[in-house]
């Protein structure tokens, strides 16, 4: 089933573009990340979404029901962490987030209590007081609190010490456990690639791919450095799927693309050393993509 | 419910520091009256030494200022503005603070409709203008009371009190009006006192030039005290005037609040 579903999704601000037909679908328990520069569009397409700006076309349903005929139905499933948080300055924390609980049919007392435990969250304290970082934690216990179906997230570690970054991940596959599908987007791709289990690439408002992080991963090219005993011929290795040949003194390194086994036995037929084999980042493929159309 | 009681407690502050001002202001110039009252005949002279076009443009009426309902409705042009400025930031402020303080994304991501949203900010301001005028009301009368010997009409000058809560509904009408419409709103006060000033001296301007068309533009012109004392009611056209421009002003602002893009900050 899928979770989320948008079909053609256009939105023009005036005849500035936010973006252009844009086609996925999020399947449930999923966690989908969504990546792309700063001003490609993945703000606006998560704000089309919630129903915080309305499509100049297409459309995109949430649970099988259009988000915005259905729009407040479908929130009270739905946790939302924008990429800058901002509160009612003179509230405390604790009445902040019980405000935000009061738009839910349900109690979420434990649940505040525990998530302010695990991302360690003053409740007493008051919102114009924290800082950006303690915002950010009052942001993510705000989304969580009513344990909702759907997670959606804007670059949702920004301003997160690496510790915490660390909690707030284990508490997202937590909750992902717990049968709640996440859509996340991020300008870094460490966090997608430890995250997601699909992404959507998208680049001046389009969405130039679609994919598994495996096939991402797979597809794409492996880093290989051998050093050996004695000097080689460079002319070696020039197989089929083998590029950016670099030899220096006796270490000789480049990129492969294609079968492993054909590789491998090309390696196992010479002395060697010591070996190197480094899967690329997806930062690496991620600028693969965006050199392509440059 | 939850977003009425937030609202509310969020302007409690504010509702609080405009009442006490009215009720100041109220006290302030009752206070004067026993004085003015005993010297209404030298005051007549000064104000006759004004020149007509001034006199007629402040609204000032030369042969009642010695009751205390001719004074009233003399003090109550300060009184209407400072209340007409009140509606007018509260008006402004209750849709376009979210967007200011940039909690619009908290609010709207919530499982309610924009328009109860609306309704539900409406209200609270509603409230907080009813408790203004309460008090505001309940202090003018007392005040009145002890001030003046002589019996009074006690309808008309509740007549005229209540004027407030009408020139105030329609400051708020058009405080809303105005900051669905304008995209991003910084300051607040300069557009409500900048609004407020700019209609009270079409009102001015209509008083000296006798121009209906534009006494109609000028909400202070829409309860004419010499017309209420007079008649113990207020001038059917004009209400009704003022009736179909809240109404059409806040079915506009619910129309397009609904449709409305929230962009990020």
């Amino acid at each position: 089933m899928n979770v989320v579903e948008i079909n053609h999704l256009t939105k023009y601000y005036g005849k500035k573009r936010g973006i252009i037909d844009v086609n996925f679908n999020v399947e449930e328990k999923e966690i989908f990340g969504f990546i792309g520069p700063n001003g490609a569009g993945k703000s606006t397409t998560l704000r089309t979404i919630l129903g915080l700006i309305y499509p100049t076309g297409g459309s995109a349903k949430i649970f099988g029901k259009d988000s915005i005929q259905y729009g407040p139905e479908i929130k009270k499933q739905i946790g939302y962490l924008p990429s800058e948080v901002f509160y009612y300055d003179k509230m405390r924390v604790k009445d902040l987030l019980k405000y935000a609980a009061s738009f839910y049919q349900k109690d979420c007392r434990k649940r505040i209590r525990e998530l302010a435990e695990i991302m360690d969250l003053d409740l007493d304290k008051r919102i114009d007081d924290l800082s950006f970082g303690n915002k950010k934690k009052v942001g993510i216990v705000q989304g969580l609190l009513h344990e909702p179906k759907l997670i959606i997230l804007d670059e949702p570690t920004g301003g997160l010490d690496p510790l915490m970054q660390q909690k707030f991940f284990e508490l997202l596959q937590e909750e992902n456990k717990r049968g709640a599908t996440i859509l996340l987007s991020s300008h870094i791709l460490g966090e997608v690639q430890r995250l997601c289990d699909r992404v959507a690439i998208i680049k001046e408002g389009k969405i130039v791919e679609l994919q598994r992080i495996s096939s991402l991963q797979e597809r794409a090219y492996k880093k290989i450095k051998i050093q050996v005993p004695e000097d080689l011929d460079s002319n070696y290795f020039q197989i089929d799927g083998v590029s950016n040949v670099e030899v220096k003194q006796n270490i000789i390194s480049f990129m492969y693309k294609g079968n492993v086994n054909a590789i491998m036995k090309k390696i196992s037929e010479i002395k060697i050393v010591n070996i190197w084999i480094e899967e690329p980042d997806l930062e690496e493929i991620f600028l693969h993509y965006y050199e392509r159309g440059a | 419910m939850n977003i009425f009681l937030h609202e509310l407690r969020a302007y409690r502050k504010f509702t609080m520091t405009w009442t006490l001002s009215l009720m100041a202001v109220a006290i302030l110039f009752f206070a004067m009256f026993p004085s003015i009252s005993r010297q209404a005949e030298e005051f007549k002279q000064i104000i006759e030494s004004y020149p007509e076009t001034l006199r007629v443009a402040l609204g000032l009426s030369i042969e009642n200022i010695g009751s205390i309902l001719g004074f009233y409705s003399y003090i109550f042009i300060y009184i209407s503005v400072v209340g007409a400025v009140q509606a007018m930031n509260l008006g402004i402020s209750i849709i376009s603070k979210e967007v200011r303080e940039k909690t619009a994304d908290f609010l709207l991501t919530k499982p309610v409709t924009r328009s109860k949203i609306m309704t539900s900010k409406l209200l609270a301001a509603l409230t907080s203008l009813v408790v203004t005028n309460v008090l505001f009301l309940g202090t003018a009368t007392a005040m009145a009371l002890l001030v003046e010997t002589k019996p009074f009409s006690i309808t008309v000058f509740l007549l005229l009190s209540l004027s407030l809560f009408f020139i105030q509904l329609i400051f708020l009408a058009l405080g809303i009006l105005l900051s669905v419409l304008i995209i991003k709103i910084r300051s607040v006060l300069s557009i409500s006192l900048g609004t407020v000033f700019g209609l009270f001296f079409i009102g001015a301007l209509a008083a000296t030039t006798k121009d209906d068309l534009l006494r109609y533009l000028s909400p202070f012109k829409y309860f004419n005290f010499s017309y209420i004392i007079q008649h113990s009611g207020y001038e059917s056209s004009s209400l009704t005037v003022a009736v179909c421009f809240i109404i059409l002003s806040i079915v506009t602002s619910y129309l397009i609040y609904s449709r409305k893009d929230i962009h990020t900050v």
